[in-house]
């Protein structure tokens, strides 16, 4: 990969730090800011009223690129594992579909995440929801222990993202699904904005091409991965957005470039079966 | 942490099993506690029903 590229040990302790305070404040973090509410920003993603009404109040912090396809997929009894599962929206979401035999097990690796989506889960008296403290390149799961992995807008902070996929593999059940949305992109971001610590937290610069991510989901073993739905990202939240106009200046780009920078942002949601 | 989940959780390095040890438990869960992988002679916590099975490097402390 070209550009100057952040500390990978530095990256995790600061993607922690980063999200520890969105947890604590109730946040929006990644693309949005403190205009948008949680809510508005979900039905922008393709959740409905339903959904958004359905979960405690504070488990939705808006923070995610949205994957209800994933999430409709699911059937009763199956055992659902959400990677990065923040205020457990989709967790909670994924709860009711898979009902009281199925399971759904969310993880993060942010003390404080937990903390709020424990308390959600007992706010909402979920009995099918579980969360762990965990990483997701080192998932704390048997192999073959799990239907379906869900993962919103996640993966891309990750710094070894094959690692992530080799593990959703590798947790998987023979035939089960992965079912990932994530921002990606289609040009090679300026290089001023690969350094930046924000930009990286705020879910930009640790994103890839869609092409390479494809890719390392079929390297983690995957057979045929297919986007099943693809949106550019909500720009009109990025040019009036606090923290994209931080990056922008911080990288000392012009409204162009942050408007060119925009237009290559791309969330996608994948669906890969393990063959 | 539901007991029932003990058969899906394992060690997230060496991905053997887990030894639970029970110190508080209520009627829904175990609350406090902890889970030994003998093999990597580690003890990841249970705190406040929440297993901690991030990497032993991650561990704070």
């Amino acid at each position: 990969m070209k550009g100057k590229k952040i500390d990978e040990a530095k990256v995790k302790k600061m993607v922690r730090d980063g999200y520890a305070k969105v947890a604590v404040s109730g946040g929006c973090g990644c693309g949005c800011g403190p205009q948008c509410t949680s809510s508005a920003i979900s039905k922008e993603l393709g959740y409905s009223e339903k959904d958004i009404g359905e979960v405690p109040e504070g488990a939705n912090l808006g923070l995610g690129c949205g994957n209800p396809i994933a999430l409709a997929s699911l059937k009763k009894g199956e055992v659902v594992m959400d990677l990065g599962s923040g205020g457990g929206f989709d967790c909670f979401l994924a709860a009711s579909r898979v009902g009281k035999n199925g399971k759904v097990i969310g993880v993060d690796m942010t003390p404080e995440m937990l903390d709020r989506s424990r308390m959600n889960a007992k706010k909402g008296g979920y009995r099918n929801v579980e969360f762990r403290l965990g990483e997701i390149e080192n998932l704390p799961a048997a192999d073959n222990s799990v239907d379906v992995i869900i993962s919103n807008c996640v993966i891309n902070l990750a710094p070894d993202k094959l690692r992530v996929f080799s593990e959703a593999f590798r947790v998987l059940k023979p035939g089960g699904r992965l079912m990932v949305s994530d921002i990606v992109i289609t040009r090679p971001l300026p290089e001023k904005v690969m350094g930046s610590v924000r930009a990286y937290v705020g879910c930009l610069s640790g994103a890839i091409m869609k092409d390479d991510y494809l890719k390392m989901i079929r390297s983690a073993g995957f057979r045929s991965p297919r986007v099943v739905g693809e949106t550019q990202y909500p720009v009109s939240y990025m040019k009036n957005d606090e923290s994209a106009k931080a990056i922008g200046k911080e990288a000392g780009l012009t409204e162009k470039e942050l408007e060119r920078l925009g237009a290559s942002i791309l969330s996608i949601r994948v669906s890969a079966v393990k063959g | 942490m539901r007991r029932q989940l003990m058969d899906i959780i394992c060690c997230p390095v060496c991905k053997g099993d887990l030894a639970l040890t029970v110190n508080k438990e209520d009627k829904d869960e175990i609350v406090e506690g902890s889970l030994r992988c003998g093999k990597c002679a580690f003890d990841y916590p249970i705190e406040d029903g929440i297993p901690n099975l991030l990497p032993p490097e991650m561990h704070k402390k």
